[in-house]
């Protein structure tokens, strides 16, 4: 983030102070280095914090649990329910995800390389893309039933859309020297697509992949709550059914978490595909 | 490519498929089991006639604005003072990020025991779907105002109030536009998801307070409707555009030096 440090305070108030000796400077470094450490969790405390304080000014426990009941209530479903929850969830993800990511990958390239291609599927993406996937949720508990098939469908139908406009963008930004100069020094096409047109639109396809697996995840939520009988959504539903909403704001929890952990990996994934590309999030 | 062929390709595709799909269901005589285009259309004049979509589609667009202006008002003051203040971004980032990642739909069971089933529940999952792409929007456009220009208008004697409304806003209005794109796209897309699952929570208990998802519920397990529910896809689908569209309109007219 050195576009944080260009202005502004460079340092939390009360650590920079301005470095006098050489040791001190190193001290300084340290303490700074400790107190970038614990702003976030001094964040996250807070944030506990001021949900016990209300949760105990309501008096409630069901109204709104206390974080020491839903962490209670989370530990008691880590060795009952949860896994098989996520398990379900994960496979959601995966088989939706998986199809949508890379037919709308497919398709930009198919697009990208026949303008007759582009010029039938555009349109039709151009029609479908405002139509969010939550509105096909009736649609698709009338073809699939309330089952898996419902949430596999809305993250299909979610994720393609974003990959597939980002790798299109991304190919037609690539600079057309670089294939030029390819092409002159004698590659063959395919070459030119496999050594110059795919790493120079990765940044943006892996941008569309994250903004893909961020609406999959949400679609993959809905989805559950309304139309499936498993998974991490579904289960909401479930205990609100028994009142236990200890067990409803802990499994909103793990969805949270979940959804940070997925978007995490696919962050990892990017730095390490992108560090010869620092400004699109490679190598941090 | 010309310009009629721009604009009559796709027509021509649009229009080939909804011909084939129109004769295909007819020739199938899946009437009533798939949407068929003359249906859709059937259905949509007639629900456009007894004023049922228009009720439904006003109570949703009306949540959507409320939801989308508390939105707002959270999200651009918190973004800003996240992006002039590193600490403080320090601090709220990790709060701000996995808030973020629950899907707002999952709130669904405690914004019904807050606020009830009466629209205010789902008023509360798009407020908050709109508010992450302000905040996120508003701190990145703080952090990118260039300080060069603050120091200039000071050093010119121009006090705290002229910066803000001189330097300040009009250098970050453009990305705040554009998270406020991306809010009402989320807005829009939440309060379906919300009115759905509590339709779906009500149904059999009468008909609470009507937007366009509790109208979808009631068309898929009371009437059967499937021409109806693909007309109501498709009056979503063309209320994203729109807005969509009226925004981008909007950023031209306050901020022409964005305009491409």
């Amino acid at each position: 983030m050195t576009g944080t440090d260009r202005l502004g305070p460079v340092a939390p108030a009360g650590l920079a102070a301005p470095p006098r000796r050489r040791l001190d400077r190193s001290r300084t470094a340290i303490a700074r280095g400790i107190g970038r450490a614990l702003a976030p969790l001094g964040g996250l405390v807070a944030l506990v914090a001021v949900w016990h304080g209300v949760s105990a000014t309501v008096g409630n426990a069901t109204i709104l649990p206390p974080p020491l009941a839903v962490a209670a209530a989370l530990r008691e479903m880590l060795v009952d329910e949860l896994p098989q929850d996520v398990a379900a969830s994960l496979v959601h993800l995966g088989a939706g995800y998986g199809l949508g990511a890379l037919t709308g990958l497919v398709l930009a390239l198919l697009a990208a390389r026949f303008p007759l291609f582009e010029a039938v599927i555009d349109p039709l993406v151009e029609f479908l893309r405002p139509i969010s996937a939550i509105a096909w949720i009736p649609i698709a508990i009338l073809m699939f039933g309330v089952s898996q098939g419902v949430p596999i469908f809305l993250i299909f139908y979610a994720s393609l859309f974003p990959i597939f406009v980002n790798t299109l963008d991304g190919i037609r930004r690539i600079d057309p020297r670089l294939v030029q100069a390819a092409r002159m020094l004698g590659a063959s096409r395919r070459l030119v697509v496999s050594h110059v047109v795919l790493p120079a639109a990765l940044p943006a396809v892996m941008s569309g992949a994250r903004l893909s697996l961020g609406v999959g995840w949400m679609a993959m939520v809905a989805g559950e709550l309304v139309g499936a009988e498993a998974g991490l959504g579904w289960r909401i539903l479930w205990h609100q059914e028994f009142f236990a909403m200890d067990k409803v704001m802990a499994t909103i929890v793990a969805i949270g978490v979940l959804g940070y952990a997925a978007d995490a990996a696919l962050r990892l994934l990017q730095a390490r595909l992108l560090s010869w590309a620092p400004d699109a999030g490679g190598g941090r | 490519m010309t310009w009629t062929l721009r604009i009559g390709l796709p027509s021509a595709t649009l229009a080939l498929l909804a011909l084939v799909w129109e004769i295909g269901v007819r020739a199938g005589g899946a009437q009533g089991i798939a949407p068929y285009p003359s249906g859709v259309i059937a259905a949509g004049l007639r629900l456009i006639a007894d004023g049922t979509a228009l009720a439904a589609l006003s109570g949703s667009l009306g949540r959507v604005l409320i939801g989308f202006g508390i939105g707002a008002l959270i999200g651009v003051p918190l973004g800003l003072a996240i992006g002039t203040l590193p600490a403080l971004d320090r601090a709220i980032r990790p709060i701000t990020d996995s808030l973020r990642s629950i899907a707002p739909i999952a709130w669904i069971p405690m914004a019904i025991l807050w606020l009830g089933v009466r629209g205010d529940a789902a008023l509360f999952v798009v407020a908050y779907a709109a508010v992450f792409p302000f905040v996120v929007n508003a701190a990145q456009a703080a952090r990118l105002v260039d300080r060069a220009h603050v120091n200039a208008a000071r050093a010119l004697g121009a006090g705290p109030g002229l910066v803000l409304r001189s330097v300040i806003v009009p250098s970050t209005l453009p990305l705040v536009l554009t998270g406020a794109r991306i809010a009402m796209a989320f807005a829009w897309g939440s309060i379906i998801a919300a009115e759905l699952a509590i339709g779906i929570k009500v149904a059999g208990h009468g008909r609470s307070v009507a937007g366009l998802g509790q109208l979808m519920v009631e068309t898929l397990y009371v009437q059967r409707d499937v021409n109806a529910l693909v007309f109501y896809m498709l009056v979503i689908g063309a209320v994203s555009f729109a807005i969509d569209a009226g925004l981008r309109h909007a950023q031209g007219v306050l901020l022409p030096w964005t305009r491409r």
